[in-house]
């Protein structure tokens, strides 16, 4: 090859690589959903685990709110297929090398162990062999609760064994800034419903924001990497620290509040997480998709071995 | 019982009007399943005829992706995509003055396809098994199993796979799975009238094509060099090697070639890792946060 570094010639400016042919907000709402509901199984567990007997109506909750996986968001994953009616060849292999097998094997366990938890749910609560039906809900949420964390994960791990420089070029950040989103994402919806007297709301709040920090240290050390690689992505990464930043204040007021004048400002910190976390999700898809088709960014990406 | 004849089936493949292992005498190779095959292509001899564009469109039934003039030299295919599984590239390197005839212009071609890579991106991209090694060591999508999810296009390190907005699946170059099961050389490379277009067994395309970088340095072309061979730019990040590898005499860059590709399936375990530590950690922070209140 000839000696030195690229001079910075592209062909006739074309793009080297092809962008994801992924639906922004189809895609990028369920990844959202994959975490809010991954998340939301995971505390609801926690939760009962803890505070078993006290806090039945946030575990209820919380196993409800795991059901938006299993349907809006299997329906979104579908609907961006481009022959949606061959969805179920997802489930004739399954490759570790693969972030879209492995998550589509742990959509249809966890499909399955949330749908029996939450059905296990309803049947206790309509009062007949109640005792039993908890029992067997205490069971069935473990592995949901297991595959939860891999559902409110493997989306990072999806983009980013790609060649998108965007989303190649920082596995480990993304990672933890997804994952902390999806955690901050649960604790923030569980919360809205928790009534100010009880203490669970504000222990949510708290879990909130130390998953908010996660997301926003990881979220600056992504920014660093990323800007090392030479892909300029300030804008998006802006946009997300910005409404992290902003829940993350409304919480920690709140939390210094006298109880019953925090409600408001939980519920605002809450929604701003929520809206938060989805606009994320879609501006790192859009980043993604924008990075593949600039060929100064791919071809100077690919020049470290 | 009314069975569809494959052409494996059929011994010494007597097809109606082919010759039996017809590859041995257009490209001196028999085509033996359970070896690897590939392209060795040798832009120093391309004259931009797009003959391989042409017969591959013609053999693959391919439609056309769009008429018209891009205004970039000769290059008015574009890219490689769903349709397209050839493309050839014109790089235009202003006047030469390295050679005696003055006003010669520096002009390169090269004919791009799919690489056929030893660790192929895309196949282990695919999660419904679409994608799969065939027995001559080529990569190709079965139509009748992708479900067009897409995720072999960001996967591609080079551009190359693309999901077709007429039928919803993923496409690319086949290397000829059906011509190779019959016995005969790829339509691209039968059709190239310079034999800038190789096919045979791929080592023994790398010991012709490192012959053919030799040969060339000795003539004075300094320049030239192979792309997609083992620890050469192009087969690098844990790609290996390419089955389908170039001899260039420019920067790959010029050609719209990524230097240091990688292999994408090295981020799943780190990133997967990485997000489940994150996960276990705030779960611990929530079982303190969650501890049992008194009253």
């Amino acid at each position: 090859m000839p000696e030195g570094n690229w001079d910075g010639t592209t062909y006739y400016g074309r793009p080297q690589l092809k962008p994801a042919p992924f639906n922004k907000w189809l895609v990028g709402g369920y990844v959202f959903i994959a975490g809010l509901s991954g998340a939301a199984q995971l505390l609801a567990t926690l939760t009962d685990l803890r505070r078993g007997r006290a806090e039945t109506n946030a575990v209820r909750r919380g196993r409800y709110l795991a059901m938006l996986a299993p349907t809006i968001g299997a329906v979104c994953l579908i609907a961006d297929l481009g022959t949606p009616q061959r969805f179920y060849n997802m489930l004739r292999v399954f490759k570790t090398t693969s972030p879209m097998s492995i998550g589509s094997w742990a959509l249809v366990g966890f499909s399955i162990t949330s749908t029996a938890t939450a059905a296990l749910q309803c049947m206790a609560d309509r009062g007949r062999l109640t005792a039993w039906f908890r029992a067997l809900a205490r069971v069935t949420q473990i592995p949901a609760a297991g595959l939860g964390a891999v559902l409110c994960t493997y989306t990072a791990s999806l983009f980013s064994a790609t060649s998108t420089p965007r989303w190649a070029a920082a596995p480990f950040s993304l990672a933890v800034r997804y994952a902390s989103a999806a955690v901050a994402s649960a604790a923030a919806a569980l919360s809205v419903g928790e009534p100010r007297r009880a203490s669970l709301g504000r222990d949510l709040d708290s879990l909130a924001i130390a998953a908010l920090v996660t997301e926003l240290a990881a979220t600056m050390a992504e920014q660093q990497t990323v800007q090392r690689a030479g892909i300029d992505d300030s804008w998006s990464n802006l946009a997300d620290t910005v409404s992290a930043a902003l829940a993350l204040g409304l919480f920690a007021t709140s939390l210094l509040l006298p109880r019953q004048r925090s409600r408001l400002l939980s519920a605002a910190g809450s929604a701003i997480v929520l809206a938060g976390s989805f606009a994320m999700r879609v501006n790192v898809l859009r980043a993604g998709q924008r990075s593949a088709q600039q060929p100064n960014v791919r071809l100077s990406f690919a020049q470290r071995g | 019982m009314d069975m569809p004849l494959r052409a494996a089936d059929l011994c010494g493949n007597d097809l109606d009007g082919v010759i039996p292992n017809e590859s041995e005498l257009t490209a001196g190779v028999r085509i033996v399943p359970g070896r690897s095959y590939g392209f060795f292509t040798d832009t120093t001899l391309c004259i931009g005829c797009k003959a391989c564009e042409v017969a591959c469109k013609e053999w693959n039934n391919l439609p056309a992706d769009h008429l018209g003039l891009t205004g970039d030299s000769y290059d008015n295919t574009g890219a490689l995509s769903a349709n397209t599984w050839r493309h050839v590239n014109f790089v235009e390197h202003g006047v030469r003055d390295d050679c005696g005839t003055p006003g010669q212009s520096g002009w390169l071609m090269m004919s791009d396809v799919c690489k056929h890579c030893h660790n192929a991106p895309c196949l282990e991209a695919c999660p419904t098994g679409a994608l799969f090694r065939t027995e001559f060591d080529t990569v190709v999508v079965q139509q009748d199993v992708c479900n067009g999810c897409g995720y072999c296009v960001p996967a591609c390190p080079f551009g190359v796979i693309d999901v077709s907005t007429l039928d919803g699946k993923a496409h690319k170059c086949t290397l000829c799975y059906d011509r190779l099961k019959g016995g005969l050389e790829p339509a691209c490379a039968k059709s190239c009238p310079t034999n800038s277009i190789q096919f045979g067994e791929v080592t023994e395309l790398q010991q012709r094509a490192r012959t053919r970088v030799n040969a060339l340095h000795g003539a004075g072309v300094k320049t030239a060099y192979l792309y997609g061979v083992p620890d050469g730019p192009g087969a690098t990040g844990g790609l290996e090697h390419l089955n389908a590898f170039f001899l260039l005499t420019a920067q790959p860059e010029s050609y719209n070639l990524p230097r240091a590709p990688t292999r994408p399936a090295n981020r799943v375990a780190p990133s997967l890792a990485a997000g489940l530590t994150t996960i276990a950690a705030l779960a611990i922070a929530a079982l303190s946060f969650l501890a049992p209140r008194k009253g």
